[in-house]
C-alpha cells in the first residue's frame, strides 16, 4: 500500500515537473515544389547578419537540426559556413534570395556545394523571451536548517520563423513559422518546486516536426 | 599536528573565486581557408613579434581586468587565408623578399576595442579590432597601406554555462573571421593592391 502511494507522489512530482503549460502554434506557406532526393542535405542555419540586433540562439539552431527527420539529413551550423567560408559569414551571408544566383555564378562555390549535397537552406529567426514576471520567494538559513517560502511565475515567449530557399534555384520555397507560449510556476514552502513550461524545447519540435513535414511532402 | 582541513568548503570558495575573475581569453583554433579564386601572385607576409605576441589589457572601472590575447593566431589566419587566396606564399623574416614574392604585406593591429554586456546593456559581447596592411614591393620599398576595420560579436545566452570567457574568446574569434572575410572577398577593391594588380596586368 505504502509503496504504491509512493509512486504516485513521485509521478505527480516529476508531471509537475515537466508539466508546465505550453500552448504551440505552427504555420506554414509554401511558395514552391519542396523534394529530398537520396543524395540531398540541407542546411539549417541562424541568422546572423546586420545590422540585425537579434540572433538565434546556437541551442534552438542545434535542437531544430538534431530534430529533423532521419528523411533530412541535416550539415550542422559551424561545417555548412566553414566549408563556404567567408560567404556566410555575418558580413557577407546574402541577406536574401535576390543575392543567390550571384552566389551560384562562382564555379568554386558550387562545386563545394555539391560536394556537401546541400539543396536547400533553413534560415531560422527569431529567439525566446520572458515576457511576465511576478512573485516573490524568500529564502533563510539558520543553525536549525534552512528553507523557501513563496511564490513565482513567469512566462516564456518563443517565437521563431524558418525561411527555406531553394539555393540552385535562387528562390524561396516557403515559410514555417512556430510560437510557443508558457508559464512556469515556482511554489515554495521549505522545498521550491519548480513547475517549468519547456517553451523553446515546445517550439523547436513542433518547427522541426513541421519543416521534414514541408520538405518531404513532395507537393 | 595541523588541523584536518575540510576540502568541500576550500574547494567551494576557489570555484567561487574562479567565477568572479576577470576573463583572460586567447584566440585559439584554426581558421577556414576562404573559397574564393586564387590570385595568380606570389605574396609575402611579415608579422612582427608585435603583432605575433599582441595582447589586449583594460581596466574596466568595476568591473576589473581584462585581457585579450589574439596575436598566437596572426599566422594561422593568414596562412589559411594565403592558402586559399594567392597561388603562393611565404612568411617572411623581414619585410623585404627573400623568397621570390611580387608582393609583400606587412599587417599592424593599431588598436583592440571590447565591450561588455554591462556597458552597452545589451546581450552581446562585442570586438573591434583596427588593422593596418602596409603593402611594400618585393625589394621592401612602401607601396601604400590601407585599414581595416573587423567586427566580431557574440550572445551571451550562447555560453551562459561557460561564463564570460567563452562569449568574449568567441567574439574575438568572430572578429578574426570578419578580418579574413574583408581581407578575401574586396581584396580586388582596395585601393593600392588595385592599383598594382593594373600595373601588372591583373586589374579588371
Amino acid at each position: 500500500m505504502m509503496p504504491n502511494r509512493f509512486l504516485r507522489c513521485a509521478a505527480l512530482f516529476v508531471t509537475l515537473l515537466l508539466g508546465g503549460c505550453v500552448t504551440a502554434r505552427v504555420e506554414e506557406i509554401r511558395e514552391g515544389h519542396t523534394a529530398i532526393g537520396a543524395a540531398d542535405t540541407i542546411a539549417v542555419l541562424g541568422k546572423r547578419d546586420r545590422p540585425s540586433a537579434t540572433e538565434t540562439e546556437f541551442d534552438f539552431v542545434d535542437c531544430v537540426s538534431k530534430n529533423m527527420g532521419p528523411s533530412v539529413p541535416v550539415v550542422p551550423d559551424r561545417t555548412f559556413r566553414d566549408t563556404l567560408f567567408p560567404w556566410f559569414e555575418p558580413r557577407t551571408a546574402p541577406a536574401n534570395t535576390r543575392d543567390l544566383p550571384e552566389l551560384i555564378s562562382h564555379p568554386r562555390f558550387v562545386e563545394r556545394l555539391n560536394n556537401l549535397g546541400v539543396k536547400y537552406l533553413v534560415w531560422i529567426e527569431g529567439s525566446t523571451r520572458r515576457t511576465d514576471s511576478a512573485g516573490t520567494m524568500s529564502c533563510a538559513v539558520s543553525p536549525a536548517g534552512g528553507g523557501c517560502f513563496g511564490f513565482l511565475t513567469w512566462e516564456n515567449d518563443s517565437e521563431y520563423e524558418a525561411s527555406i530557399w531553394d539555393i540552385k534555384e535562387g528562390r524561396t520555397v516557403g515559410k514555417v513559422s512556430s510560437e510557443a507560449v508558457g508559464t512556469s510556476y515556482m511554489p515554495a514552502i521549505i522545498v521550491p518546486v519548480p513547475i517549468i513550461a519547456r517553451v523553446k524545447s515546445s517550439a523547436c519540435s513542433s518547427l522541426a516536426d513541421q519543416l521534414t513535414t514541408f520538405l518531404t511532402d513532395a507537393s | 599536528m595541523y588541523p584536518r582541513l575540510n576540502k568541500a568548503p576550500a574547494l567551494v570558495v576557489l570555484l567561487l573565486l574562479a567565477a568572479c575573475s576577470s576573463p583572460k581569453v586567447a584566440v585559439d583554433g584554426t581558421f577556414p581557408v576562404p573559397l574564393v579564386n586564387p590570385h595568380p601572385i606570389h605574396v609575402g607576409w611579415y608579422l612582427d613579434d608585435a603583432l605575433k605576441t599582441y595582447v589586449h589589457k583594460e581596466k574596466i572601472d568595476r568591473g576589473g581586468d581584462w585581457v585579450i590575447s589574439v596575436g598566437s593566431v596572426q599566422q594561422s589566419m593568414f596562412d589559411s587565408l594565403s592558402q586559399g587566396m594567392f597561388k603562393s606564399y611565404a612568411f617572411l623574416d623581414k619585410p623585404e623578399a627573400a623568397a621570390p614574392v611580387q608582393l609583400i604585406f606587412v599587417p599592424v593591429i593599431e588598436q583592440l576595442q571590447f565591450s561588455t554586456p554591462k556597458q552597452t546593456r545589451s546581450k552581446y559581447f562585442e570586438v573591434w579590432i583596427k588593422y593596418k596592411f602596409e603593402l611594400r614591393n618585393a625589394d621592401g620599398t612602401t607601396r601604400g597601406e590601407f585599414p581595416l576595420t573587423a567586427y566580431g560579436k557574440a550572445h551571451i545566452q550562447n555560453y551562459s554555462m561557460n561564463t564570460n570567457s567563452a562569449a568574449l574568446q568567441e567574439a574575438a574569434n568572430a572578429a578574426c573571421r570578419d578580418a579574413m572575410a574583408f581581407f578575401a572577398l574586396q581584396f580586388r577593391t582596395i585601393g593600392p593592391v588595385k592599383t598594382w594588380l593594373t600595373e601588372n596586368g591583373l586589374g579588371g
